[in-house]
């Protein structure tokens, strides 16, 4: 997956920090309610449906589908001018329907709307470690 | 006692639409403030209220007050949001003339999009209401890769087309070549269309709207008080916004469902209408997508369907739903949302000469629908009995 066009480093705030945290240590993990089980994320104190604060972080493989994708030829800042056109995914996760995450696209060939795709953290601008996807490896 | 038909829209201003206005935002809101309260035939003094929306792009409300000498406004909004807010302040002013809190507000959006504050194009995203953090390490950040996300899943889920989307931008240019306000005035085809460059796929060119430097106004009063001044008042029938729902909520699987779905049952409900009698609708149309979602999720026509509705002929202005009939943001200008409004209030006044859609009495404008901070506004308008 060295492709994976990563051109600006992220700004954590107080509620992301431990899941950019858990990223650079080569973990994905997303928040569970310990009062409902629901899976949440991005990282907040406060669960959405039973209104819990009680949470914790728990270790997932981030397997998902992709959900839709797209291909950006225009180059919307400096930094992008050489190497347009790149694709960025979106990728519902296996594990709950509703978490939906932007990512880097690990593949030359075009996404398939559907089609079952595996996680890589993939090191980033500035250090920082982020989550990608592409194709299922046999 | 219901804000149906209570407050009016009594007068409205613009300014000339450009890609390099030369001037500040604080002259170009005065100038549409100014060309408003002519419109209604009322004098600066007559306000004692303004609102607008901003996303730290344009002069304080507070500022602009004391350019015009207004003394002591009693009533104001100074909104942090994009075009999902742009119909929610007026609905909001709306509220404050019926409390009795204010007898006459401005509402009004002033931007140089294109010659100061780029919302893409300059490598800084604008609008932080959306959690940038997750999305620039992969360099996603502006809005037309946020709509193209949700294109393609509609695309993919219901079959919606390249061309349908094309069809949206060659029926808007149409209506512009009709409007002396309209920044592209030559017609184009479909195959023009196919030929644009990309943008972000699969969004070409002309599927995007125009970075603006402009200003619009709106004069709003109460209807008893708008029927003494100069122009004939259009009436607020229906103005409701909400929704919140994105990508962070995890409450919201599909993205191929828009925020317009939440807000329009209320909004007809207030306004005793239905989409069936809308004359003219004036559809927030940042992207091309964004006029089809809408179509759906307003009730115009099944859900999936907006693409088929656009191809059918039904929104061109020969149609049985004109859409966008100025040229839209794709084709006029983008005023982020208020010169819909404008459009919209030409319409039912009578006054939109080539463009004049005959008998329009009933007309919905929409705001952005939620597709980057979660929130859709809308008003149904229509000519005083």
């Amino acid at each position: 997956m060295s492709d994976v066009f990563l051109p600006w480093a992220p700004t954590p705030d107080r509620d992301s920090q431990p899941w950019w945290d858990a990223l650079a240590t080569g973990e994905f993990r997303l928040q569970r309610c310990s009062a409902c089980s629901a899976l949440r994320w991005p990282a907040r104190a406060i669960c959405n449906r039973c209104r819990s604060f009680e949470a914790e972080w728990q270790r997932q493989d981030g397997a998902g589908t992709v959900a839709s994708w797209v291909r950006t030829h225009q180059p919307f800042a400096p930094a992008l001018l050489e190497v347009v056109p790149y694709r960025v995914v979106q990728v519902r996760l296996d594990v709950q329907d509703d978490l939906l995450l932007i990512g880097g696209w690990g593949s030359d060939r075009e996404p398939v709307f559907g089609e079952a795709v595996e996680l890589e953290i993939v090191a980033g601008a500035e250090g920082f470690c982020v989550p990608c996807w592409g194709p299922v490896r046999p | 006692m219901s804000l149906r038909d209570q407050v009016a829209i009594a007068g409205i201003g613009c300014t000339e639409y450009s890609k390099d206005s030369g001037v500040s935002t604080l002259t170009l809101a005065s100038r549409a403030i100014m060309a408003a309260l002519e419109d209604a035939g009322l004098d600066a003094d007559a306000v004692d209220g303004v609102a607008t929306f901003r996303v730290g792009d344009s002069v304080l409300p507070a500022v602009l007050t004391q350019a015009l000498g207004v003394r002591d406004p009693r009533w104001y909004l100074d909104q942090f949001g994009g075009g999902s807010v742009s119909h929610a302040i007026i609905g909001q002013a709306a509220l404050a003339i019926h409390a009795g809190i204010a007898d006459t507000v401005v509402c009004y959006r002033a931007l140089n999009a294109r010659s100061e504050f780029r919302m893409g194009g300059t490598g800084r995203p604008l609008v932080d209401a959306v959690e940038t953090q997750y999305q620039a390490p992969y360099g996603y950040f502006v809005p037309p890769q946020q709509f193209a996300m949700a294109a393609r899943a509609h695309m993919e889920k219901y079959g919606t087309t390249e061309e349908q989307l094309g069809r949206v931008a060659v029926q808007q240019r149409a209506n512009a070549v009709l409007n002396e306000r309209a920044m592209m005035r030559e017609p184009i085809s479909l195959d023009d269309y196919a030929a644009a460059r990309w943008v972000v796929e699969p969004f070409r060119l002309f599927d995007c709207c125009l970075e603006t430097d402009g200003a619009v106004a709106l004069v709003l009063t109460s209807a008893e008080r708008a029927r003494d001044l100069k122009k004939p008042p259009v009436l607020i029938s229906g103005a409701a916004w909400g929704g919140g729902q994105t990508l962070y909520s995890n409450q919201q699987p599909d993205t191929t469902r828009s925020a317009a779905a939440d807000v329009a049952p209320r909004l007809f409900e207030m306004a005793g209408v239905g989409p069936g009698d809308i004359d003219v609708a004036q559809l927030y149309d940042c992207l091309t997508y964004s006029v089809l979602v809408q179509l759906e999720d307003y009730g115009f026509c099944a859900k999936g369907e907006g693409g088929a509705f656009v191809e059918s002929g039904a929104t061109a202005r020969d149609g049985t739903l004109p859409v966008n009939t100025h040229g839209g943001f794709l084709s006029e200008g983008y005023v982020h949302g208020l010169n819909h409004v404008y459009e919209c209030v030409s319409q039912l006044r009578g006054e939109a000469g080539a463009r004049q859609i005959e008998g329009a009495a009933v007309g919905l404008s929409t705001a952005q629908p939620g597709y980057i901070a979660g929130n859709a506004s809308a008003l149904v308008l229509r000519s005083a009995p």
